[in-house]
């Protein structure tokens, strides 16, 4: 029988067509090849690609905010950061807390960590950037650069290049899930194409056979959950239904005890900020220390309700969501505070200046410094996790079995460390105005991450059990990059409302921010400020609206073209079937 | 039409090239790592057969695990014992290159897959492919319970005239419709 079976003779090396679209096969094969070489951590990625899509993503979803973050600061430095440093003219201010004198040597340690003392007046926050406009003559030609409006312009900017970054990779990921989604990953697809037959050295097989092993126990898995869940009696259903609503309760109640103690914290923190040492930096560090202790220990309580009540594995994106909500608002409910503060809670009898003066000589500064110190801490509790419990963990697991079989082998939880991100990138956004260089310091601190969380990957971490499907995963973790984004516009419109404070800053002599824009415009020359207003007005939105929808309605074709991709599928089965038959 | 030497003649090479997907570098490549593979002796042997462990300490089919199945497919050795020549070599390379259409390497998957070479994939077949793909060891092994759930959701899927079995125009059909099987399925030396 197998001598019949000869393989189809379609061998090439006959005509010229054949030839020249093997060329160009493979002319595009090594195109890809070389800029895969040429993009960050290519040949890494592939690796982790063996621990599945969903960790795959996660890391893929990494890179992104590494580019992000890294031409974010390029925009800000070129525009604010080099023109300030150039143009940089001697300010005769009273604010000035840099430390005369002697400086003890931890203090200068403690100084770094909270981002006072020697930090606190330099380019890293808002409070050091002048408000000069620079007007020089340079090769006979005026030239004007106003540093104010280029500081505020740099923030608009600089929000909307990411929302254009996150809505281009998202469209891009909404186009996979839908070409992907005919590609429904069965069982026999799972099998019969799931093998890589690239796949070398003995480690790499081994940790795609385990990745096949639990894609499929999961599949099968849930499968037989459902099957079980559809047969439940009444009485199971009504219990099982009361129990789970109790449980929300529960889940509800902890998260409103979170948020309380979040408000605490921050209100006690600001209260005692004269505090010197290392009694005061750990006041400082109040608010960081609560909400990550927060963000710990109610997912962790909300996961092991779950397991009580018999959710399926796929009812883990509801506690997913309900993880970003927790994480998002108590970063809101921090600020909030914080404003409060500020705005000496709404009251201007004790408020003349409109801000808290007496405790906030640079209200902006303050602000940035508590955002300075929420990104420094996240790296650290990261890394202090990766060395206190991960790396014990692995050194557990050579030496004993039992206690491996009890505390579990540890997995690679996906949402979780993607929920870590979004916080960490909604922390700089909102940071940004008041902290030019916070984007470089999340640059290097996603990249310091990459790197442990690769580490933990490879030596400590077996492939999760839950697997987050990867198609719609990278879709999942923009939506919410997008809802971080929402809560740091809100901020940002928010505190560009706010009175600037009087003693520093480059929007010190303007009762708003945003004020700057029309005194600026007043000073332009006639021909210029006419062609601002004509493109603010009705005759040139209306075609820029119907620009917009052109653009809508070529998405809508594409969207068409791939349905009738679909259903050109659809009929080759059909015809498949025919075939069958006769 | 064998080879003669350690070189190989020119009219062969570009014989080779005709008949197999192989690019000129690749046939020479190749040769060369065969030749490796021989002993001494058996290098001026005008058609050398490489028994089947030596050729499994190629490091490219070392750690798959459907290694003995394709040298026992490529192999024309009578005693089916998955010896191959140098021509059978090229073969299975070919097979596997960048350039060979989705027919072949469908047509060649169904063939390794088909472990009791009856030319359709049983209930057997099926187990022995998932052992395969999941690994050998024991815990490694879905349990039974699992087995007979995947193979019937399998059969469900892809068995289209329900005789029990997938045969090779219903695996095809399913092959076609994943987009990456003909990148997966790939070695280069």
């Amino acid at each position: 029988q197998v001598q019949q079976m000869q393989a189809p003779a379609q061998f090439s090396g006959g005509s010229w067509k054949q030839k020249k679209t093997i060329f160009v096969r493979k002319f595009k094969s090594n195109v890809r090849e070389f800029l895969y070489f040429f993009s960050l951590w290519g040949k890494t990625l592939q690796k982790i690609g063996n621990f599945g899509g969903g960790v795959q993503s996660y890391f893929i979803f990494l890179r992104f905010l590494v580019v992000l973050n890294f031409v974010s600061f390029l925009l800000i430095a070129g525009f604010v950061l080099i023109p300030s440093i150039v143009f940089r003219s001697v300010d005769i201010l009273k604010y000035d807390p840099n430390p005369q004198g002697l400086v003890v040597f931890y203090e200068f340690f403690l100084d770094l960590l909270s981002g006072t003392g020697f930090m606190e007046y330099s380019y890293m926050f808002y409070g050091y950037y002048n408000n000069t406009v620079v007007v020089t003559s340079l090769v006979g030609s005026d030239f004007s650069y106003n540093i104010p409006l280029a500081y505020l312009l740099t923030a608009v900017f600089y929000f909307a290049f990411c929302l254009i970054c996150i809505i281009a990779m998202g469209k891009a990921a909404r186009v996979a899930v839908t070409t992907g989604g005919s590609d429904v990953r069965s069982y026999s697809m799972i099998v019969f194409t799931g093998w890589d037959y690239g796949c070398l050295g003995s480690k790499a097989t081994k940790l795609k056979q385990r990745n096949i092993y639990y894609r499929l126990q999961v599949d099968l898995e849930e499968e037989r959950l459902k099957k079980h869940a559809a047969s439940l009696t009444l009485c199971n259903k009504v219990t099982l239904y009361s129990l789970r609503v109790l449980m929300f309760f529960v889940a509800i109640g902890l998260i409103i005890a979170t948020f309380v103690a979040i408000a605490y914290a921050t209100t006690f923190s600001q209260e005692n900020n004269n505090v010197q040492g290392f009694l005061g930096l750990f006041y400082t560090y109040l608010p960081s220390i609560v909400i990550t202790t927060g963000n710990f220990l109610v997912p962790l309580l909300c996961d092991q309700i779950a397991l009580l009540e018999k959710y399926p594995p796929s009812a883990t994106v509801v506690v997913a969501l309900l993880a970003v909500v927790l994480r998002l608002v108590s970063l809101g409910i921090l600020l909030y505070t914080l404003w409060n503060q500020i705005v000496c809670h709404g009251s201007t009898d004790t408020c003349p200046c409109h801000y808290n003066h007496s405790n906030y000589q640079c209200w902006e500064t303050s602000v940035g410094q508590e955002m300075y110190k929420l990104t420094l801490f996240d790296l650290l509790v990261s890394i202090a996790l990766l060395v206190l419990v991960e790396f014990p963990r692995m050194v557990v697991d050579h030496w004993s079995c039992n206690l491996t079989q009890w505390v579990g082998r540890q997995e690679f939880v996906v949402p979780s460390n993607v929920l870590g991100l979004v916080y960490g990138q909604t922390v700089v956004w909102t940071g940004a105005l008041f902290c030019p260089l916070l984007p470089l310091i999340n640059t290097v601190k996603f990249v310091i991450l990459f790197y442990c969380k690769k580490i933990t990957l490879f030596y400590n971490c077996r492939p999760a059990l839950r697997t987050f499907r990867s198609t719609t995963s990278a879709f999942f973790f923009l939506a919410v990059l997008l809802f971080g984004w929402i809560l740091a516009l809100v901020v940002m419109i928010y505190s560009v409302a706010i009175h600037p404070s009087f003693a520093c800053g480059p929007f010190r002599s303007f009762l708003r921010m945003w004020k700057i824009v029309p005194d600026s415009l007043a000073i332009l020359p006639k021909g210029t400020r006419d062609f601002l207003f004509f493109i603010g007005s009705q005759a040139f939105s209306v075609p820029v609206f119907m620009c917009y929808f052109i653009a809508l309605a070529s998405i809508y074709g594409k969207s068409v073209a791939m349905l009738r991709a679909q259903l050109k599928l659809a009929g080759q089965d059909k015809q498949f079937l025919v075939k069958q038959i006769e | 039409m064998g080879t003669t030497a350690s070189q190989l003649a020119k009219d062969s090479l570009s014989e080779y090239q005709e008949l197999t997907f192989l690019t000129k570098q690749e046939i020479l490549l190749a040769h060369r790592r065969f030749t490796e593979l021989l002993d001494r002796d058996e290098r001026n042997h005008p058609n050398p057969r490489v028994p089947m462990e030596v050729i499994l300490t190629l490091p490219e089919l070392k750690s798959n695990p459907f290694k003995t199945r394709i040298c026992q497919v490529f192999s024309t050795s009578e005693d089916k014992d998955g010896s191959l020549t140098f021509e059978d070599f090229l073969d299975l390379l070919s097979a596997f290159s960048d350039s060979a259409t989705l027919e072949i390497k469908s047509h060649y998957a169904f063939r390794i897959f088909d472990f009791d070479d009856d030319g359709t994939l049983d209930c057997g077949d099926l187990e022995k492919l998932v052992n395969c793909l999941t690994g050998e060891t024991e815990d490694t092994r879905l349990s039974s319970e699992e087995m007979r759930q995947l193979i019937s959701n399998i059969l469900d899927e892809s068995d289209i005239d329900k005789d029990g079995t997938v045969n090779l125009s219903e695996f095809q059909h399913v092959i076609s419709r994943s987009p990456d099987f003909v990148s997966s399925f790939k070695i280069v030396l």
